[in-house]
């Protein structure tokens, strides 16, 4: 099998050493149990050598050990030796007896040859070597000498010697682009050098006592300080936006400065000291400035160091003498007695400052006493209109006042507030012939005119005379030009109606609403504004003001017919509301909607021959209306009188045979159960009117309620085939199969449907549903994600896809990705408030509640969720709102709503009866 | 009954002879125990493998009892070794072990012994020292 080599068979010479023939090396993989990096070791070849002297009785072999001697002595030769071939030519050989004897007989002639002529050769080698060595000196031998001198080195010389440069040419260049390199200079390098030559004024007491800086306590500080500044900001805007009309700025700026102060004062509450030493350098750098006393004062009465403030403000009360800040401010701090000592120096400095004067009078306990003050007061500036008026005000006798007040106006007959203080005091004539030297004292102020007119409206002088003294007022200030604008005006007018003053009221309305607009249709539009403003404002007077003199320009203009209706029914008397209707169908007698209003008004309010009449006469106005016949025929309807009701009908068809009235007939004969008829009449509606949904969506339904299935199928098959965009007929019709447990059919009405009205939600929705209440939970989610991408902003299969389809985990982020797609949706909204309800956030579910119904007030299942919300979590109060709202609102869609509203049983309930059933019928 | 077929060498003198002998053939020595369980199953690899190979290499065992000459210098201490030589020279082959010098595991599967022995042969051929093997054995030799 395996040709074999002829060595096998040979036997292996008696002193081989394995391995040695060959040059093998052996190799250390583990350390711990490494053998000889080497060939066969020594002992190994030593061993196999004595075995083998052994074998031949002869003694060990000297040759091999000589060798091994002369190896030791000079051992460089076997170092530098060819390893290839490291033990010569023979290696390969095997070495026997007869080598030995040969290496024996070489050995000893190489010894004898050495012992000849050994001393001359010896002297000859030494002497050539020095003669080799003198002209080869050694470095060593060179720097012998020198390096003895080296012992005197000491260890401090050895560790001071320099360090060797480079001096070699190579690294030149590198040394060179280092030496060029640039680095950019830090920040804070160049902050220094500029604060070099600084002079650092900064005072730090903080550190000067050894303590750390509060860095956070100052900082709270700042943020207190500028949020009080912003709130300062904001109510002064306020200020001068609600009271003054006219700025001082030089009173601005100062007023400014004052503000600033203070400010310090009242909010740094943190670091008190600083602002002390802060004031008492600005105190003492300007001691001519008011209200850095002032600070400084009110910065110890803060800090509860009340006689210190009294200290400081006395000493800014003599440098600064002439600012009645500062004596008001040491007024303030002294007790009442010094502060009558300090006052009457303050108004010796200043006898002309009208505060001073008041706040002595305030001083003054006694009443004597305080108009002696102001006595005093006003005979050094008889000008002042507040000191007047303080006087007039410490009178207890009218007459004494009145007496006061003529004196007044003598010296300041262009003080309309003195003029009309002393109208008001004076009798009626008396005041007439006041306001009358008012007027020719001050002929450019409305304010005495409607002094004037309001005079008249309390003496009872009837409209009549009131709106000609408007009318007065009107030209003479027109004259002058002192005429004010169309809303101030108005605001004048909601002024005097706030004051209970209607009829001047009226009466300014009624002259000055047409002031400066143009007399065309504009105005129309500008007035109804306006009206909504005051509306807005809950001033309904003025309101009613204003539509009562638009009504007289527009006297043919429905809408502002209806938002006089309006006005009077949400905030007037029935009687007034009635009246204004029935005018209001004199003037646009052809506007049923005005008619219908009436008759409703009437008919809630029980007038049901009343309103009988009123549909007559609306009849005789509108022939052929089909909104008066059926409202006539719900009159009829609901005060019981089916024949009365149904011989409506049955005239309204013959006459104004529209389609809305054949829906009508079929729903009322529903309603009586009167079924048979009912399909008669659906039957004759669709010949006349194939296309109309409604009525097969009718005629399937009392097929339905007959349990007739087969007959309600075909009426929804023609009916889809005959108004194939009709969504509901779509969804009654998969709805019918779904009943009858024909899921299979219903799916594929369905996908007929949505082929027939693309991108319809509620067609998506149904589809959805049938499958979810098949219980294909995952099919309904295929189609819910097919459905969202046709209809990504219905609010409906958001809600079908957040309620039923995604687990409670995943609503929430659903809920903020549908709020995305479709924002005002009021199904969603409601929706998101379920889910706040759900987890007891019931702040924020009303609040989306409430969002829901601002969306859109018709949807009634929003009030029913809400309803339901509150039955749980609301105050009978809110109910009682919400009620009430409800009734107001009357909302007629929503899915649940719809359905319960819709059903024959409930045609005649009100909408807080058919809210309980919703709410009953909600998931 | 693989030890019995494959030649066997009797002494240190034989190996050597074994490895200088060939020069254009790898020389694959199984050093062991003849009597051992795990040499038995390599020797019937190495002998299962012989005919296969023997174009490119030869095979030889090696009872390390009888020859100890090598036990120190290879670091023969396993049951089983297997080392290669070629030319007289000393092929190295990265098992992926840790051990590059030798075999030192039972190999019973004939294709990968047949593998290797190839790869090492393709790697003398080419002057190399050392070769990788086809396949890493440090996971299936540790598990």
């Amino acid at each position: 099998m395996m040709n074999k080599k002829s060595f096998l068979q040979m036997e292996a010479p008696a002193n081989y050493v394995a391995g040695l023939g060959r040059g093998a090396t052996g190799f250390t993989t583990r350390s711990d149990i490494g053998p000889a990096r080497e060939g066969p070791s020594e002992e190994a070849i030593k061993a196999v050598l004595a075995k083998r002297a052994q074998a031949l009785g002869q003694d060990a072999p000297s040759s091999f050990s000589k060798d091994k001697k002369e190896d030791e002595d000079d051992n460089d030769t076997e170092r530098y030796q060819d390893p290839e071939n490291e033990v010569g030519l023979f290696a390969g050989g095997t070495y026997d007896e007869d080598d030995d004897e040969a290496d024996r007989i070489y050995a000893a002639v190489d010894a004898k040859m050495d012992k000849r002529r050994k001393i001359q050769r010896e002297a000859r080698e030494i002497a050539e070597r020095d003669e080799y060595e003198r002209k080869n000196p050694k470095i060593q031998q060179q720097f012998a000498d020198l390096k003895r001198g080296l012992e005197t080195v000491s260890d401090e010389d050895w560790a001071s010697l320099p360090e060797v440069g480079d001096l070699t040419g190579r690294n030149r260049r590198a040394k060179q682009n280092q030496i060029k390199r640039f680095y950019a200079v830090p920040d804070s390098v160049l902050a220094g050098a500029r604060d070099q030559g600084a002079m650092d004024t900064t005072v730090q007491e903080d550190n000067a006592d050894g303590t750390m800086t509060n860095f956070a306590s100052i900082g709270a500080a700042q943020k207190k300080v500028f949020g009080s500044r912003l709130d300062q900001v904001a109510a002064s805007s306020n200020d001068s936006a609600g009271g003054s009309t006219n700025v001082d700025p030089k009173g601005y700026l100062t007023s400014l400065n004052n503000s600033v102060i203070q400010s310090i004062t009242e909010q740094e509450v943190g670091d008190i000291k600083r602002v002390r030493s802060l004031l008492d350098s600005v105190v003492k750098t300007n001691p001519k400035h008011a209200p850095g006393w002032i600070a400084a004062a009110r910065v110890e009465e803060y800090g509860n160091r009340i006689v210190q403030a009294r200290v400081i403000i006395a000493k800014g009360c003599e440098h600064c003498p002439t600012s009645e800040d500062v004596w008001l401010e040491a007024i303030r701090l002294n007790e009442s007695q010094n502060a009558k000592i300090i006052v009457a120096t303050a108004v010796k400095n200043l006898p002309k400052s009208i505060r001073l004067w008041i706040e002595a009078a305030r001083l003054e306990s006694d009443t004597r006493a305080k108009k002696r003050v102001i006595r005093k007061g006003l005979d050094v500036i008889p000008q002042s209109v507040q000191l007047w008026k303080e006087a007039v005000n410490l009178e207890d006798d009218p007459n004494d006042a009145k007496i006061l007040l003529a004196r007044a106006v003598e010296l300041i007959p262009m003080s309309v507030e003195l003029w009309l203080a002393l109208a008001r005091l004076e009798s009626y004539s008396n005041a007439q012939a006041v306001l009358n030297k008012a007027r020719k004292a001050v002929p450019s102020s409305h304010e005495i005119w409607l002094a004037a007119a309001r005079l008249q409206e309390q003496e009872g002088k009837g409209d009549a005379i009131v709106s000609q003294v408007m009318k007065r007022a009107i030209k003479q200030l027109s004259d002058i030009s002192a005429m004010l604008k169309r809303e101030e005006w108005i605001a004048e007018a909601e002024k005097c109606e706030e004051e209970g003053a209607i009829l001047t009221c009226q009466a300014i309305i009624r002259e000055t609403l047409g002031w400066e607009l143009d007399e065309d249709d504009d105005r129309k539009k500008t007035w109804m504004e306006d009206a909504q403003n005051s509306i807005g404002r809950g001033k309904y007077e003025t309101a009613r003001a204003i539509y009562a003199y638009a009504l007289r320009v527009f006297y043919n203009k429905k809408s502002i017919w209806r938002a006089a209706a309006d006005l009077e029914k949400n905030h007037g008397t029935k009687e007034a509301l009635w009246a204004l209707l029935e005018k209001a169908t004199e003037s646009c007698p052809t506007s049923e909607v005005l008619w219908m209003m009436l008759a409703k008004e009437k008919w809630q309010s029980k007038d049901v021959d009343g309103a009988r009449r009123v549909l007559g006469l609306a009849f005789k106005q509108n022939p052929n209306n089909e909104d008066i016949w059926l409202a006539a025929v719900k009159l009829e309807a609901e005060n019981k009188q089916f024949d009365a009701a149904r011989s409506l009908l049955k005239t309204a068809r013959n006459e104004a045979g529209t389609a809305r009235v054949w829906i009508k007939s079929v729903a009322y004969e529903r309603q009586l159960g009167d079924i048979d008829a009912a399909l008669e009449l659906v039957n004759e509606g669709l010949e006349k009117y194939p296309k109309v949904d409604k009525l097969w969506m009718m005629k399937g339904q009392i097929y339905q309620g007959e349990n007739k299935l087969p007959q309600a199928r075909e009426a929804y098959a023609s009916g889809t085939k005959a108004c194939p965009l009709s969504v509901p007929l779509w969804i009654l019709a998969s709805r019918l199969e779904e009943a009858a447990g024909v899921v299979i059919k219903a799916r594929s009405i369905m996908d007929r449907a949505r082929l027939a009205v693309p991108k319809n939600p509620q067609l998506w929705c149904e589809s959805v549903r049938v499958e979810r209440r098949a219980g294909n939970l995952q099919q309904a989610k295929t189609l819910m994600a097919n459905a969202l991408q046709q209809c990504p902003s219905s609010g409906l299969l958001w809600t079908e896809q957040i309620m039923h389809l995604e687990g409670r985990s995943q609503r929430k982020s659903r809920m903020v990705e549908a709020i995305r797609k479709a924002e005002s949706d009021p199904v969603l909204i409601v929706t998101i408030a379920r889910n706040f309800w759900a987890e007891r956030k019931l702040d924020k579910a009303a609040a989306w509640f409430e969002k829901a119904i601002v969306a859109d007030a018709d949807q009634g299942d929003t009030w029913a969720w809400y309803w339901k919300y509150l039955l749980e979590h609301g105050t009978e109060v809110k109910r009682a709102d919400v009620l009430s709202k409800l009734s107001v609102t009357e909302p007629r869609h929503g899915e649940i709503w719809q359905a319960i509203a819709k059903a024959p049983q409930n045609a005649t309930k009100t909408p807080e009866e058919i809210l309980y059933m919703v709410v009953e019928k909600l998931e | 009954m693989g030890s019995i077929l494959i030649p066997h060498l009797k002494t240190g003198w034989h190996v050597d002879q074994a490895i200088m002998s060939e020069e254009e053939r790898l020389v694959v020595i199984r050093f062991g125990k003849d009597g051992d369980q795990d040499c038995m199953k390599m020797d019937e690899t190495l002998f299962k493998v012989a005919e296969r190979v023997k174009n490119y290499a030869v095979i030889y065992v090696c009872d390390i009892e009888q020859v100890p000459d090598f036990n120190t210098m290879y670091e023969l201490y396993d049951n089983v070794t297997v080392m290669f030589f070629f030319r007289n020279k000393h092929m190295m082959c990265d098992f992926g072990t840790g051990n590059n010098n030798k075999l030192n595991w039972v190999l019973e599967d004939k294709q990968e012994l047949i593998d290797i022995i190839e790869t090492i042969y393709r790697g003398a051929k080419k002057g190399r020292g050392l070769v990788i093997s086809p396949k890493d054995y440090s996971t299936r030799h540790r598990y």
